[in-house]
């Protein structure tokens, strides 16, 4: 059992007594999404106005919503392809929002770096999830890279609950970075050297030395 | 030719830490959060140029205990 694994079963385990409760109460999947979606409102409202603290519960009320719809729609017996793709139209607009909260906040204090950072930060975990959207139409599966949506969630919270947002958004912009620098170089490798091309050229060797 | 192939050891292990494949809740991933949760807290804000953050973080807290 790993450290992380661990701290996953233990919250998991509050979890599904409020999954168990939307299922009882047949709450639609797709409204527990844009619950979540107007909670983390809330909380770039008050990453906005520095109260880091409220900010950092608020996303954790919002991040429960993300993480339960999946699992109420399965139990309903409600997933749909809508449902995956409103679900991930609405992460984008949670994660925008977030980092829009914090643009906010740095401009005020005349912060100019940070606002730099924060929105390097959200162009690259825009980018995150949009070249493995991109790449998976083009190849079967582009899992790769660090940094997705839960472990930037995390550490946004870590950053809010601990103050130590600047140090977060650091992590956050240095492994987005990575991870969509992955994601290309995976696709490529993927597009070049797959088995299909590789069985083409060896097929095209043979030729040339039977010939 | 394979980028394992002509990499040595320590750099395979820097090339397998960024080029990241692991599932999470892998000894892996566990020394990645570890990592991330010893940046996070252990430099001071001041390093970074926080403007919400203030004290001298783990780091600083050490450095003037010693």
């Amino acid at each position: 059992m790993t450290f992380t694994g661990t701290i996953g079963k233990i919250c998991n385990f509050p979890l599904r007594g409020i999954i168990a409760f939307c299922v009882r109460f047949r709450v639609h999947p797709n409204l527990l999404t844009l619950l979540g979606v107007l909670v983390n409102v809330v909380a770039a409202g008050l990453l906005a106005v520095g109260r880091f603290g409220s900010a950092g519960l608020v996303m954790l009320v919002a991040n429960i919503f993300d993480y339960i719809d999946g699992k109420v729609a399965r139990e309903l017996g409600q997933e749909s392809d809508f449902g995956g793709f409103w679900d991930s139209v609405m992460d984008r607009f949670s994660d925008i929002t977030l980092f829009i909260g914090l643009i906010i906040l740095y401009a005020e204090l005349h912060s100019t770096d940070y606002v730099v950072i924060t929105a390097l930060a959200m162009m690259f975990s825009v980018m995150t999830s949009y070249t493995r959207a991109r790449a998976e139409s083009i190849i079967v599966k582009c899992k790769v890279g660090f940094l997705e949506r839960p472990e930037r969630i995390v550490l946004f919270m870590l950053g809010a609950f601990t103050n130590r947002m600047a140090a977060a958004l650091w992590v956050i912009l240095v492994m987005s970075v990575v991870t969509v620098a992955n994601r290309i170089y995976y696709t490529w490798r993927e597009l070049n050297h797959s088995p299909k091309v590789e069985d083409r050229l060896a097929a095209a060797q043979l030729a040339g030395e039977e010939g | 030719m394979s980028v394992k192939r002509v990499l040595s050891f320590p750099l395979l292990m820097l090339w397998h830490a960024f080029f990241w494949t692991y599932e999470r809740a892998t000894w892996q991933y566990d020394l990645w959060v570890i990592a991330i949760l010893a940046f996070l807290w252990l430099v001071p804000p001041g390093w970074l140029g926080d403007p919400m953050a203030h004290g001298p973080g783990l780091i600083g807290w050490l450095r003037s205990l010693f």
